[in-house]
């Protein structure tokens, strides 16, 4: 069963998640803020990360940056209520940018596709 | 490749080139080496460096403009042999060059480039010593600057091989010594490789090869001389295409895996606001004029090479007039993958094949100017972006075409 990390500041979005995605057949955990990401992701080895970009105590695009050099091929998908981000450069190292919304249909075609990729190749390790 | 070579420092070992492929740039080479000089001075001062200058014989003193440029960093010259000309051979030359000195870095720049500073230096160059082999330029272009990469390079690179490459045939690029080794046995090499071809060669054998990429952000938007894509297209649309194309069916075991595309890694950020583009003239009517004048002329081979579904949606399209023309993503997908196929067919008569899809690549560059015109960088990207994505959900057609009649086809490719 594929692990998603949730990473967003407010609880009733991380509650949603939860639900809809377990039921698609994922294991979810959830993350509330920034702080420590990286060093959580090294701990639960998810296999692809959903990303929120305004956290209230970190910035989605920097987290990003982070993992990627870190993990270069773990899918990360960002998930905001803004659309503006999506023109910022750094989101273009993100598998996919959906804005956010209570229906989750497009969020769970990005995680479909992120984790049907090919995965294995081009890896660049754990850095 | 036997060159010429002049070494006036003679420099034995580098740990890092820059190297500046060039064909009669006398008048522009300078201020690239100017900037490559002092982007490895500032940012790889610990490093033992050298420019090096690969040229092509050029008759108009490029060589002398390129010693006499005063640089901090010493300098080689090379040249292919009188008569050798295209930008592959340039850079197998230099590769040569690269792998004697045991170089760990190189970064290549073109050498008609204005507006290169040294932080461009230092973005190619400083992945290659944190573990990336691969590193391909990342900067805002106009929307109209690079129609093959936006319409063909871009999107038929990332749906086969599932590697978001923004710019494959940017001209500037960081490789990795052991790249540059796995260059040098030369797989699928051929003489559209040795000319244009060689970017989008060098950027499909650093994914098919596994290499970690990244890309670098680069800040300046890219000013070099521009280009109507209705006027100026030369050799270099067959030139590129014709790699593409030929390397699909050696590579058919790597890209027979793919489903979606995965994104790089980007490097580089902090260069400050992005400067305005320059302005660039897109002459339509040239460009409804060459889809137009091709239809009268190709007509007959479209029909031949395009699945029957294709060609009469194709014919559709074309029915629709110089006010609205539209060439939807999935159709030029489809044209494309159809176009791959034939080019494994016909040995002989490539060269009339990849013409005859030119006037059809004009067209939707008409089709792309048409729907883009009024929107800005952005929204031109994101419509990029979603073309790209027709790509991918096209694959299936691309797979099962390739699996009725392309295996054989990759099987006697090999043992040419």
């Amino acid at each position: 069963m594929p692990k998603i990390l949730a990473v967003d500041d407010e609880e009733l979005i991380l509650l949603l998640y939860e639900e809809e995605l377990t039921d698609e057949g994922y294991e979810v955990i959830t993350a509330d803020s920034g702080h420590g990401l990286v060093e959580r992701i090294a701990q639960e080895k998810p296999d692809l990360v959903v990303l929120d970009i305004k956290l209230a105590d970190a910035d989605g695009l920097h987290l990003l940056q982070e993992i990627r050099n870190r993990y270069y091929d773990l899918p990360v998908i960002l998930c905001s209520a803004y659309e503006v981000f999506k023109g910022d450069v750094k989101a273009m190292a993100a598998d996919a940018y959906v804005v956010k919304s209570s229906d989750l249909t497009p969020l769970k075609k990005a995680i479909r596709r992120a984790l049907e990729g090919r995965t294995g190749a081009c890896e660049k390790g754990e850095g | 490749m036997s060159s010429y070579e002049e070494n006036p420092d003679q420099i034995k070992r580098a740990d890092i080139v820059v190297g500046i492929p060039s064909y009669n740039e006398a008048k522009t080479i300078a201020h690239p080496t100017t900037q490559a000089s002092l982007g490895l001075l500032q940012y790889f001062g610990d490093k033992k460096a050298v420019i090096i200058n690969c040229d092509n014989d050029s008759f108009d003193g490029t060589k002398e403009a390129f010693l006499n440029t005063p640089t901090a960093i010493p300098k080689i010259y090379l040249s292919t042999p009188a008569g050798v000309r295209g930008k592959g051979n340039n850079l197998m030359n230099l590769f040569a060059r690269v792998d004697a000195l045991k170089a760990r870095a190189c970064i290549i720049i073109d050498a008609d480039l204005k507006t290169i500073t040294p932080q461009w230096v230092r973005h190619l160059g400083e992945p290659l010593f944190m573990d990336f082999g691969f590193v391909a330029p990342l900067y805002v272009r106009h929307k109209y600057d690079g129609t093959i990469t936006n319409n063909i390079a871009y999107p038929l690179l990332r749906s086969l091989y599932g590697r978001r490459v923004r710019q494959p045939i940017g001209g500037e690029f960081g490789i990795s010594g052991e790249l540059v080794r796995i260059y040098l046995e030369r797989e699928f090499w051929n003489e559209e490789i040795s000319q244009f071809g060689i970017d989008i060669w060098m950027t499909t054998q650093a994914i098919a090869h596994a290499i970690p990429i990244c890309q670098s952000y680069l800040g300046r938007p890219k000013v070099h001389r521009p280009k109507d894509p209705g006027a100026d297209l030369g050799p270099m649309f067959s030139q590129v295409v014709g790699t593409i194309f030929g390397m699909m069916a050696p590579c058919r075991p790597y890209w027979q895996g793919v489903k979606w595309s995965k994104p790089t890694a980007i490097f580089g950020f902090g260069l400050g606001e992005i400067e305005e583009l320059p302005p660039m003239e897109v002459n339509k009517e040239r460009l409804y004029q060459r889809f137009s004048e091709g239809r009268t002329e190709f007509q007959g081979v479209w029909q031949r090479v395009l699945a029957p579904q294709v060609f009469a949606k194709l014919m559709e399209a074309a029915e629709i007039g110089r006010e609205h023309l539209d060439f939807p993503s999935q159709l030029w997908a489809h044209v494309l993958f159809d176009y791959a196929m034939g080019y494994q067919h016909v040995d002989g008569e490539r060269e009339q094949l990849l013409a005859s899809l030119m006037p059809l690549y004009f067209g939707k560059v008409y089709s792309f100017v048409l729907r883009t015109e009024r929107m800005s960088i952005q929204e031109a990207e994101e419509y990029i972006e979603d073309q790209c994505m027709a790509f991918e959900d096209a694959r299936p057609y691309l797979d099962e075409r390739w699996g009725n009649t392309g295996d054989k086809d990759a099987q006697d490719s090999r043992s040419r």
